[in-house]
């Protein structure tokens, strides 16, 4: 029985797998139904351990009793929230425009700027990635503050863009280099012009690794702290620094920490849930069989 | 429709040359192959006719006028490529009306004139399929297809059958010279298989290292061939070749190194002595006479019989319609048709005539 016996390993160790993997998100959802004793006490299963409550999404606004009053922490939270939104979406759409076209640039023509070449700009473009962020925190900072960009909406996209550059870029050229130049190249003699060439029939080609690209980018920015943190104060701040400021005159609200926690990672997990699928796609494969 | 001029074209890449002035007249409506090995040059020429491909030198003409600078999109050419370049988001019938669709014809007229090259093609069935459900050769004729449709004043072919199995290639070449007989469009034709150029062929341009070896109608590159190059491209199984000398006099003849007497009718004026190549296609020669080579190997086809043997140190190879009762290490008699025997220069590789 050596078969059923590799199944059963196998099956185990994706279950205890899959038990690691959610257990997080498990605790993080029903955390904002405990009251501080339950989670002094680390209890865990509700309704055995301990008994459901509302205060955290009551804290937030949410709950059965507050959904339909004025609130000011839910106004809150959707201010932030929105902000989260525009500036995930926002830098990504910016990053794939952007991170698009140098890709392309750099999967088909020939640059050289004294001996420096092709290779040479997409390692300067990865590079960025190996500079730890905190190490730009004081020039960011200055330099925000000079163009009095500080808290401000645009500020916070243009630093998310800047961010998310290099992997949109690593991903899309990955995915122009997959298809061959004679596609371009028959376009251009069926009537394309350049630019014709590139939006009519490569972009629809890319377009699974464009996917990827762009969910990739929407999760690296909404997950965002350390610059909202430091760049954003009252007006532009996002989700996650309003997740972190959870603290009240007896420490820290856990339950509406966890009901906000549990508000910020429930659009990743659709979007985990329904474009897997893409993402797998786009980062894998060439587009042209 | 519309002739296309090549005039003294240079190509390099950085300061490596790949083509060394290159001229080739094309007149209306013919059918011109460029053959040549890999890497002399041919797609690069054809990329410029295109205009994929810079001209470092030289002109390109179509229908007399100059198109150096224009964009692709202004020559009104059409070019299948070797991997059919078929745009894989779009169907059959979509990738075949592209052009018409950017020429903002009338959709009426599109869906008229992809019908009529599907039916020419025999694609009727397959117009709603994306190229990936397509078998090779399909796909081949969809990339056909997309060319015919728009009516160019040129065609442009870069090995469109090298991707398909030996048969295949067979049939479509001669689709392809029908095709060619009923559009009448002037077409260039890349290729390195020197049969496909000899079979559908109006005149074949000899490529070799970037410059042009000989250009002629199929039939003038095998009867005269201007230099070894060309004689040893043209024709298969290819032409035998011996070093040695022309000896002229009472009995002109040749002599190789080893002392080997091959025959000639006459030796050219002022040639005695002239270090030299002696050329005779395998099937020129005939059973019978003086030559004695050593038999090697015997490739009975059934129509005819392909003798491999040794002569003067050399391979020589002959092929017979008689069925030839020889055993390997065995001689054979055979000797050459003296009217059609080649004599090339050993210095410089011309003709010798
Ligand atoms: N982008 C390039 N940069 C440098 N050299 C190139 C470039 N493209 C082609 N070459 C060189 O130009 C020469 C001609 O290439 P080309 O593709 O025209 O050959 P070809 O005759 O079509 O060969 P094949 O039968 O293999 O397709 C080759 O020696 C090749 O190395
Ligand atoms: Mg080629």
């Amino acid at each position: 029985m050596p078969r059923t016996l590799g199944r059963i390993l196998i099956y185990t160790a994706l279950i205890l797998w899959t038990i690691i993997a959610l257990f997080p998100i498990f605790w993080t959802f029903s955390t904002t139904f405990k009251v501080a004793k339950d989670v002094q006490l680390g209890h865990i299963i509700p309704w055995v351990d301990f008994k459901p409550s509302w205060l955290g999404l009551r804290a937030i606004g949410l709950s059965p009793d507050t959904i339909f009053t004025e609130s000011t922490p839910r106004a809150e939270f959707i201010k932030r929230f929105w902000n989260s939104i525009q500036a995930s979406i926002g830098a990504s759409i910016l990053a794939l425009i952007l991170g698009s076209m140098a890709a392309y640039g750099l999967s088909r023509y020939s640059y050289h700027w004294k001996i420096w070449k092709n290779r040479d700009i997409s390692f300067f473009f990865l590079s960025q990635l190996i500079l730890p962020p905190v190490v730009l925190a004081m020039p960011f900072l200055v330099l925000y503050k000079e163009l009095a960009l500080l808290d401000s909406m645009i500020g916070l996209i243009l630093i998310y863009t800047l961010s998310v550059l290099p992997i949109v870029i690593w991903i899309m050229k990955d995915q122009f280099d997959t298809i061959p130049q004679e596609l371009e190249q028959a376009a251009l003699v069926d009537g394309c012009s350049i630019w014709g060439a590139f939006f009519r029939i490569i972009l629809p080609i890319a377009l699974p690794g464009m996917v990827a690209a762009f969910i990739l980018s929407v999760i690296l920015c909404w997950n965002e702290y350390f610059f909202a943190a430091l760049l954003t104060s009252s007006y532009a701040k996002t989700l996650p620094v309003m997740v972190a400021s959870q603290t009240g005159s007896q420490g820290i609200s856990w339950w509406s920490m966890a009901a906000l926690s549990s508000a910020a990672i429930l659009p990743l997990i659709i979007i985990g849930i329904f474009l897997e699928r893409y993402i797998v796609k786009g980062l894998t494969t060439g587009s042209v069989k | 429709m519309a002739s296309v001029e090549i005039v003294d074209v240079r190509k390099s890449y950085g300061d490596q040359a790949v083509i060394h002035g290159v001229s080739i007249a094309i007149s209306n409506g013919e059918f011109v192959a460029l053959v040549g090995p890999s890497g002399c040059g041919k797609s690069t020429l054809l990329r410029m006719i295109a205009g994929l491909e810079e001209i470092t030198g030289g002109d390109v003409k179509i229908g007399d006028k100059v198109v150096n600078g224009l964009p692709p999109k202004d020559r009104d050419i059409a070019m299948v490529f070797q991997n059919y370049a078929l745009y894989p988001h779009k169907t059959v019938a979509e990738n075949m009306g592209f052009a018409l669709k950017l020429r903002k014809t009338p959709k009426a007229e599109i869906d008229q004139r992809v019908k009529r090259a599907a039916e020419i093609l025999d694609l009727m069935p397959y117009l709603n399929r994306y190229p990936r459900q397509l078998s090779g050769g399909q796909r081949q004729r969809v990339a056909m297809g997309r060319a015919i449709v728009r009516a160019p004043q040129v065609f442009l072919f870069d090995e469109p059958l090298s991707n398909l199995d030996a048969k295949l290639r067979v049939q479509m070449r001669a689709e392809i010279k029908e095709l060619h007989q009923r559009l009448k469009t002037t077409t260039v034709y890349v290729t390195h298989d020197q049969v496909e150029a000899m079979t559908m062929a109006d005149r074949i341009v000899v490529l070799h290292d970037g410059i042009v070896e000989q250009i002629g109608t199929p039939l003038e590159l095998y009867d005269r061939p201007n230099n070894l190059f060309v004689a040893g491209f043209i024709g298969s199984p290819a032409m035998n070749m011996f070093k040695g000398t022309i000896r002229a006099g009472a009995h002109p003849h040749f002599e190789t190194a080893d002392g080997t007497r091959l025959p000639l009718a006459s030796a050219p004026a002022g040639s005695d002595g002239l270090a030299a190549i002696y050329g005779i296609r395998p099937e020129h020669l005939t059973l019978g006479g003086d030559l004695k080579p050593t038999v090697t190997v015997i490739e009975p086809t059934g129509s005819e019989t392909q003798v491999i043997a040794k002569l003067a140190g050399e391979k020589i190879i002959g092929v017979f319609r008689e069925r030839v009762n020889v055993k390997p290490g065995e001689s054979v008699a055979m000797s050459p048709d003296l009217s059609l025997v080649h004599l090339f220069d050993a210095k410089t590789g011309n003709r010798i005539s």
